[in-house]
């Protein structure tokens, strides 16, 4: 994985990605695609609070609004980037500045053509304050060079590995510069009908059921999308997707769309297919959060014996019946990048964790070690049961446990703004590159009181700073994976805050959906290359 | 009359100020407010970005202050607007509101038709095995969450046997016009507005028979029959208009019953209304919302009591107006 | 005293359902005072293999949950929490009821007015919508479980015994008792209450299963107290497994389905009991 063959395959590939998208990666040499047909689709959550949310919103307007709006680049499957709204971009010798060279041709749904006065728009009054925070904090300036190129210069070397991230990820969504330019980009109502260059023109949406897409005819790529519609639909419950998917009423659902235990069952006869691929650059993983407030939690091995407590094999083949595996140290194995297996491991072991305790000056007492009040973040299902696993495995070792699962709301306030327990079971969901989606749970300026899915535990430690600090200005790729990894060392050996189980979702689809689950975050693709064997 | 009538128009207006304070209130205790949620749904985690949302949602004005401006544009009938939905609190609650009102209506059709019928029956052919096994379905029904009855319903009627769908409202995807999508929605409404109106319709046949044994034995009744009226006549004229009274009196006072059970019903059958929308809304702390669906519901409510009072008085002038 | 109860009884066992109903509580009281007898343990307990179904394995009669909970000792377990939050939401309903209803009626005028409104104020919200409201803002324990049902419930309490207070008021009996003197207290509390408390008695037997099937819808949506162990929350817990695993449901459904009838009937039979109407029938 070194820079220059990374680079050597992003300018080499700008074409041949081109013609791959015609005809798909994964059925690409055995069947021509199918023009036409409405998909239905659904994934395993809620509607969105509106269809696009310019500062992120989480899982569902991300899915309505990438339908809609692109990215300049997209990260596949095998983690390689693809041109979609740039077709190549290229950083200086020094990493201090990057040239863009956008598409020709790509229209805005309105019909307004898409320059490099849009990306610039984007850079300094979309990404930069509002969806892409800390990630771009070194930029200096953005300019357009002529109306196809765009100039973005820094204050300090940028790895490319992690701007390309930045850009193919959840915040490097281009919108339109003539519709946002002049209003409050979060609270203008175009957001709940997003205009974009994408495959897909948003047609209704029914609140409380669907929303309905229409085939873009003026699409860039004039041979794409397959579709003639797309259809989001949102169930409430996950039984009931089942029903849905059994009653031809759902083509493909992401993000664990039916209850566990009905997957081989949907899929034991041929006629739905269950897919894991296409989640590596948003894997979901369930965290134990120790609060370092508390002097018990300030001990190494206080928060090492609780970990050792922990039947993180129960959790994952009986709460998440199998789509779940316990983690190895801070990075899901699912990054193909920056996991290593050389970290500490905290195997299940009840009777060191005993000892453990005992040895850090926590013996029993009257049946008790201490007191803990156990929160449990309400917003997954999982979540209740995984709190009511801990509770009894605590006690299992002679820690009271007074447990909580606390709605959203709650949840939220109790752990990020009040700091107000002493364990916490949360989840978040991290890319491939670590700064900041990953590091900013563990280095100091992760510490910001209010703000969810940081540095709840108040865990600081000046030797982690530094390596993160390291590898955001190192631009050899070769060293920056080994600091990736030096940090995750240093994270699995203090465990503050560690993964109990990497999550593994699956797509359900139906066998005669083809072409989807090719990049890696499949959710938030486009969907232009999907096509109906129909 | 008049002047009763609008005196008691007149007394919905505290009522519902008083639903805005109350609520205004309770929402503002609890721990996590709106705020919190958006940003951390949103995954904001810039300090500043923190600040300038926080101005443009008003929560960095004091409480009194958001109090008194939401009370104000009440009184110019503007909701609000909810900056998670973006859109006004008014418009997405008339896109969710059809179809809690379908769910509500089929409910209590369903609650009357059979309650009614249930009733009149147990009543004419009084202490024989009718009556009991009305009696006997009436207290099943009584007694069963109307959740767990949906669940049920949706194991046997559903997943077992295949005649309803499993939950929503409309099969997407489908275009057969007017009637056929009419007939779609009665499809999907059958299970969810059973699962709700039985709990009512159990009362209602209870109710009924007990009022209609005591209208039977009014003298007018015998007068009646003395003068040679058809049995069925008597029944269905005389004895069931006067023994209506008191269901009228409980569907108004039900009504917010009723729109509360449609939240837990709209959850098991992922049916896209409003009972939904405040569940969601009360989850997240979205209280333009909650307050705005409230003070529509405390409307619908008022105005039905009002209502009920009134047609007492007229019925019955020993209740004493004053 | 001891003829008017045995006169009381009589007239309760004359009803057969309310009695069938009476041994059906009291099944469900015993059930819930032996738990900790027949399941020492916690019944959160994982203590066997995931879903095994009811009347499969004799060490779990009635099955396991999807974590391998032991759902006979969750529904023993179970019953406790139900009773107590019945008992205690109607109790407190009972008394909010009775203590602004009388006062309505008794005083009348603007008191009645305002607490008429009050009362329509709390029949105005949805209550099971005003549960979760405050459920989510004290926090998910029992004891506010147990309030915010009693908050909603007791308005028709407070409706009946307004009710009952106005055709008392103008009695000849009250007139006298004014006449002689008495204090408003007195006689609202001494005289009028007692007439009036027979209907009431049978509304909060009534609410006490009304308080049940909250409890279960509260603990069904998820916010229920998790450190107890609940039928709703089985039922919710539950949900997901219907196709594969109906019994979950099934069970902790049935158990609630009992309960709230069995208190039904004996409310039916206290009625029948205590109001004088159907006495010379």
């Amino acid at each position: 994985m070194s820079r220059f063959s990374r680079r050597d395959f992003l300018m080499t590939t700008a074409g041949a990605a081109l013609a791959s998208r015609l005809s798909g990666p994964a059925f690409a040499a055995t069947e021509a695609p199918k023009r036409g047909g409405t998909l239905l689709a659904t994934w395993g959550g809620f509607e969105p609070q509106s269809l696009f949310v310019p500062p992120g919103g989480g899982s569902s307007p991300y899915f309505t609004s990438t339908k809609v709006i692109e990215r300049l680049v997209r990260l596949t499957v095998d983690l390689k980037f693809e041109p979609v709204l740039a077709v190549d971009i290229k950083p200086a010798e020094d990493f201090r500045s990057y040239l863009i060279k956008l598409r020709e041709g790509v229209t805005w749904h309105d019909g307004q053509p898409f320059t490099a006065d849009d990306v610039v728009f984007n850079v300094l009054e979309y990404w930069k304050p509002i969806s892409a925070g800390v990630s771009l904090d070194a930029l200096d300036s953005a300019e357009a060079v002529d109306p196809l190129t765009v100039l973005l210069k820094f204050k300090a070397p940028v790895p490319e590995f992690f701007l390309k991230s930045v850009l193919a990820g959840k915040s490097g969504l281009v919108i339109p510069k003539h519709i946002y330019a002049g209003s409050n980009i979060i609270t203008n109502p175009i957001n709940n009908t997003p205009i974009g260059t994408g495959p897909f023109k948003v047609k209704e949406w029914v609140r409380g059921s669907h929303v309905e897409y229409l085939r873009n005819e003026k699409y860039w790529n004039p041979s794409l999308p397959y579709l003639d519609r797309l259809v989001i639909r949102w169930w409430q419950d996950p039984a009931s997707r089942s029903a849905a998917f059994e009653a031809n009423q759902l083509d493909i659902g992401v993000f664990n769309p039916v209850p566990m235990p009905d997957v081989p069952r949907l899929t034991s006869g041929g006629k739905f297919i269950a897919e894991t691929k296409g989640y590596s650059n948003s894997a979901w993983i369930t965290t134990i959060e120790f609060n370092q407030r508390r002097d018990i939690f300030k001990k190494r091995e206080v928060r090492q014996a609780l970990m050792q407590a922990i039947d993180r094999q129960f959790i994952s083949d009986t709460i998440f019946f199998g789509r779940a595996h316990p983690s190895i140290g801070a990075i899901p194995s699912s990054n193909a990048i920056f996991f290593t297996k050389d970290v500490q491991d905290y195997p299940f072991d009840p009777k060191k964790a005993a000892k453990m305790l005992d040895g850090a000056g926590y013996p029993v007492k009257s049946g008790s070690r201490f007191g803990l009040n156990l929160v449990s973040a309400g917003w997954f299902e999982e979540n209740v049961k995984i709190g009511q696993y801990l509770k009894q495995a605590f006690e299992d070792i002679d820690i009271t446990v007074d447990l909580a699962v606390p709605d959203r709301a709650t949840s939220l306030k109790r752990i990020y703004s009040d700091y107000d327990y002493d364990v916490a079971v949360s989840n978040n969901s991290g890319s491939i590159e670590l700064i900041p989606s990953t590091t900013q749970y563990y280095t100091t300026d992760g510490i910001v009181k209010g703000a969810a899915f940081r540095n709840a535990t108040g865990y600081s430690n000046p030797k982690l700073d530094e390596i993160v600090a390291k590898m955001a200005v190192e631009t050899d790729e070769p060293k920056r994976i080994a600091l990736g990894k030096d940090f995750d060392r240093l994270v699995a050996l203090e465990a503050p805050l560690l993964p109990m189980v990497d999550l593994e979702p699956v797509t359900i689809a139906r066998s005669d959906v083809r072409n989807h689950s090719t990049t890696a975050d499949f959710m938030g693709e486009s969907w232009a290359e999907l096509w109906l064997d129909r | 009359m008049r002047r009763i009538v609008l005196r008691r128009l007149a007394q919905i207006i505290p009522l519902v100020l008083a639903v805005i304070v109350l609520n205004f209130v309770l929402i503002h205790l609890a721990p996590g407010s709106l705020f919190d949620v958006m940003t951390s749904e949103q995954q904001i985690t810039d300090p500043a970005m923190l600040d300038q949302l926080r101005h443009t949602y008003g929560v960095d004005q004091p409480t009194g202050v958001q109090l008194a401006k939401y009370i104000w544009s009440v009184m110019r009938l503007d909701l609000g607007f909810s900056y998670r939905q973006n859109a006004p609190v008014l418009d997405v609650i008339m896109d969710q509101l059809p179809a809690t009102l379908i769910l509500m209506l089929a409910a209590i059709a369903v609650a009357l038709v059979i309650g009614m019928t249930a009733g009149v029956l147990a009543s004419v052919r009084v202490n024989t095995i009718w009556d009991n096994l009305i009696s006997l379905a009436a207290v099943f029904f009584f007694a069963a969450p109307s959740f767990w009855l949906g669940i049920m319903m949706v194991v046997l009627f559903s997943v077992k046997l295949g005649w309803f769908p499993v939950g929503g409202m409309r099969t997407i995807g489908v275009n057969n016009g007017v009637i056929g999508d009419a007939l779609d929605v009665m499809h999907h409404l059958v299970l969810p507005a059973t699962a709700l109106g039985l709990f009512y319709a159990a009362t209602y046949a209870r109710v009924m028979r007990a009022s209609m044994l005591e209208v039977f034995r009014l003298d007018f009744v015998r007068t009646a029959r003395a003068k040679g009226l058809s049995r069925a006549r008597v029944v269905l004229v005389h004895v069931m208009r006067n023994a209506l009274l008191p269901i009228v009196t409980l569907l108004g006072l039900q009504l917010g019953t009723i729109l509360g059970g449609s939240v837990v019903i709209e959850s098991v059958f992922s049916w896209p209304g409003i009972g939904s929308l405040l569940f969601d809304s009360v989850m997240s702390r979205n209280f333009p919302m909650v307050l705005g669906v409230l003070v529509l519901g405390s409307l619908l409510v008022a105005v039905a009591n009002a209502a009920v009072d009134l047609a007492y008085l007229r019925l019955d002038p020993r209740i004493r107006a004053r | 005293m001891l003829p008017r109860t045995i006169d009381f009884a009589r007239r309760f066992a004359r009803n057969r359902a309310a009695v069938v109903g009476l041994l059906l509580v009291i099944l469900v009281i015993g059930i819930a005072l032996a738990a900790p007898w027949i399941y020492p343990r916690n019944p959160l307990r994982i203590v066997g293999r995931p879903e095994i179904w009811p009347f499969v394995n004799s060490r779990f009669p009635l099955g396991t949950d999807s974590l391998g909970r032991d759902i006979a000792a969750m529904i023993a377990y179970g019953a406790r929490t139900t009773l107590l939050i019945g008992l205690c939401a109607s109790i407190t309903a009972t008394l909010i009821g009775i203590t602004v209803g009388a006062a309505a009626a008794y005083f009348g005028g603007w008191i009645d007015e305002m607490l008429m409104r009050f009362t329509e104020l709390f029949q105005t919200i949805p209550n099971l919508i005003f549960v979760l409201t405050i459920v989510a803002i004290l926090g998910q324990k029992l004891e506010y479980v147990t309030i915010a049902v009693g908050v909603v419930t007791w308005t028709p309490i407070a409706r009946l015994t307004r009710a009952e207070f106005l055709s008392l008021r103008d009695r000849e009996f009250v007139q006298a008792c004014r006449a002689m003197g008495m204090s408003n207290l007195r006689i609202m509390f001494g005289e009028i209450l007692p007439n009036a408390l027979p209907p009431v008695i049978v509304l909060s037997s009534l609410v006490i299963a009304g308080a049940v099937l909250f409890e279960s819808a509260v603990s069904f949506l998820g916010l229920g107290d998790p450190n107890v162990s609940s039928w709703g929350r089985l039922i919710g817990d539950g949900r997901t497994l219907i196709r594969t695993s109906w019994y979950i449901c099934a069970v902790p459904g049935l158990a609630i389905m009992l309960t709230v009838l069995a208190l039904n009937l004996v409310g039916d039979g206290l009625n029948d009991a205590l109001n004088p109407k159907l006495r010379d029938r």
